[in-house]
């Protein structure tokens, strides 16, 4: 596989279990090293030698939480502040509590928090020392739908403050809501674009035309004139638009033809759809 | 050095909200501290009976008697003074080591099981920093448990004793093996019990293996010493301190080659 991460982009890693999302993550952290190829940050090659020092500007969201939890939530940043080497490793661990609005639980253990308050405390400790790069292995998996709601956004300021940000992730709905491109691995990388251009690519620009009465009639015109894939839904007429046809086009030929038409809009094929479609063929 | 001592204090405060992984070390100091008294107190109490007076602790007894600093000693203060020494070995080693093994058992594997590894692996520290860190922070307390120990010892032996016999518990051979042997015994164990944490799964695997390898010497040189074979001087003192030293750096050059980061992360589940 290869691909690039720029500043103020959000690229999700999809794929399915095994397909090497995690081992992805943990080659870029410089934790492993690859069986073959190599690992580009900010223009060094990483190798076993200066890997330590690389690690100082990734910050790595592990899969679970990871925190210890016989220590406050303040213990644990102070720790990786320290070993982070911050030079004012009291006053990062304040603001990230306040950033991340848990000051309140600051003196409490770790291991008296929800599985929410741990993830937030584990992103406040993956962005302690401000890390261009951030790297986020599942980050909503199990949280309910509040918190995942409230780590979007978090994600989102992240691109906001130009980090380069890859998501790994199994939630297609968050995708949707958050990434700038799609990363499909199974194995290889099987895609790699926009979630639009991936629609578009996989299945072409479809629309909705929602008509007054007797689509089906106008179905056989239109097939007739060359579009393929019409399907009929009561009054609502969806097809896929080739080059060639363009949308005031296929108004023209309806209107033509006596059409009422009552609406037009693009159809939006789910990225479920498109992660099936590139799993069941990665041609 | 600043990863280290951030790290030690991490052990340390860990251990503070879990002290009952350090209770078995604590009876076992107990019944290192009262089993020479046994011996040299509390069974001749009972009995009505002079060690002095047994033909059983002659030859030792005569062996002590050629250190000059026993040579003020009665012979019943020269058989409890043979005594209570002689058995500092057993203590400053099993508390020191089983002190410092229950912590660092836990170390590597603990945090393999806790799953707080990865993170941790993802910051700058280097191996090194890593199990110098663990080390440290599992050799701290053990040696604690052992001076305190000590120093109970001490009390108890001024106090039950006959007179003068506690100031051969500060001869420079005792302080030597208090100060210097009981720590270097220490790392050479929790050494051990952080490389074989670094390849078990089991927190009481990696003790057990540790501790093996380290407590079974111990024992034989406290048998040796009371059998009158060894007799532990302070340049014999000074020699294995020297051993110890070697030992200590070579197994942390393979400490660092056997803690494996990849396999660590990709094979344990």
């Amino acid at each position: 596989m290869s691909f690039e991460l720029v500043p103020g982009e959000i690229l999700a890693l999809l794929g399915p279990n095994g397909a090497g999302k995690t081992t992805t993550l943990r080659m870029l952290a410089a934790l492993i090293a690859p069986t073959s190829g190599s690992v580009l940050l900010d223009g060094n090659t990483v190798t076993r030698a200066n890997a330590a020092r690389l690690r100082a500007s990734i910050g790595f969201l592990t899969e679970m939480p990871g925190l210890w939890e016989r220590l406050t939530v303040r213990q644990n940043l102070a720790v990786y502040a320290r070993l982070q080497g911050l030079p004012s490793a009291a006053q990062a661990v304040d603001r990230m509590l306040d950033l991340f609005a848990i000051s309140d639980r600051a003196g409490d253990y770790a291991g008296e928090l929800s599985k929410g308050l741990k993830q937030r405390v584990a992103l406040a400790r993956t962005l302690l020392h401000d890390p261009p790069i951030v790297l986020l292995d599942e980050p909503t998996a199990g949280l309910d739908p509040h918190s995942a709601h409230d780590l979007r956004d978090l994600v989102q300021r992240l691109r906001d403050d130009r980090r380069a940000v890859l998501l790994s992730t199994h939630n297609l709905d968050e995708v949707n809501r958050v990434a700038d491109r799609v990363a499909v691995l199974r194995a290889r990388l099987v895609a790699l674009d926009t979630p639009e251009a991936l629609r578009t690519r996989l299945f072409g620009r479809r629309v909705r035309v929602e008509l007054s009465r007797d689509a089906a009639s106008y179905a056989s015109m239109l097939r007739a004139t060359g579009i393929d894939d019409v399907i009929v839904e009561g009054d609502i007429l969806s097809m896929s638009l080739n080059g060639q046809v363009t949308v005031p086009d296929l108004v023209r030929r309806l209107v033509e033809n006596g059409a009422a038409i009552n609406a037009v809009t693009p159809e939006e094929r789910s990225l479920e759809d498109v992660y099936l479609r590139l799993l069941e063929d990665p041609q | 050095m600043k990863r280290i001592a951030a790290l030690v204090a991490k052990e340390l405060n860990e251990l503070r909200r879990s002290p009952s992984i350090f209770l078995p070390a604590v009876l076992t100091g107990a019944a290192a501290i009262l089993y020479p008294f046994v011996i040299a107190i509390i069974v001749p109490y009972f009995a009505g009976e002079r060690l002095a007076d047994s033909s059983d602790f002659q030859l030792a007894t005569e062996v002590f008697r050629s250190q000059p600093e026993a040579r003020g000693l009665t012979p019943e203060g020269a058989i409890q003074a043979f005594v209570f020494e002689y058995a500092l070995v057993l203590m400053v080693g099993l508390t020191t080591v089983t002190g410092s093994m229950a912590v660092a058992a836990h170390s590597v594997v603990g945090e393999k099981q806790a799953r707080t590894l990865e993170p941790l692996l993802a910051t700058p520290v280097t191996t090194f920093e890593l199990l110098a860190a663990k080390i440290i922070g599992a050799a701290l307390p053990g040696i604690a448990l052992m001076l305190g120990c000590f120093a109970i010892y001490v009390g108890a032996v001024a106090v039950f004793a006959e007179r003068g016999v506690w100031t051969m518990m500060l001869t420079t051979r005792s302080l030597a093996l208090v100060f210097v042997m009981g720590p270097l015994a220490a790392l050479l164990g929790l050494q051990l019990a952080v490389c074989a944490s670094s390849r078990v799964n089991d927190a009481r695997t990696a003790q057990q293996l540790g501790a093996l390898i380290i407590v079974l010497p111990i024992a034989a040189l406290q048998i040796g010493q009371f059998l009158g074979g060894i007799v532990l001087t302070t340049g014999m003192i000074a020699a294995i301190a020297v051993l110890l030293c070697a030992s200590n750096a070579v197994l942390m050059s393979i400490a660092i080659r056997l803690f494996d980061r990849e396999s660590i992360l990709t094979r344990w589940k």
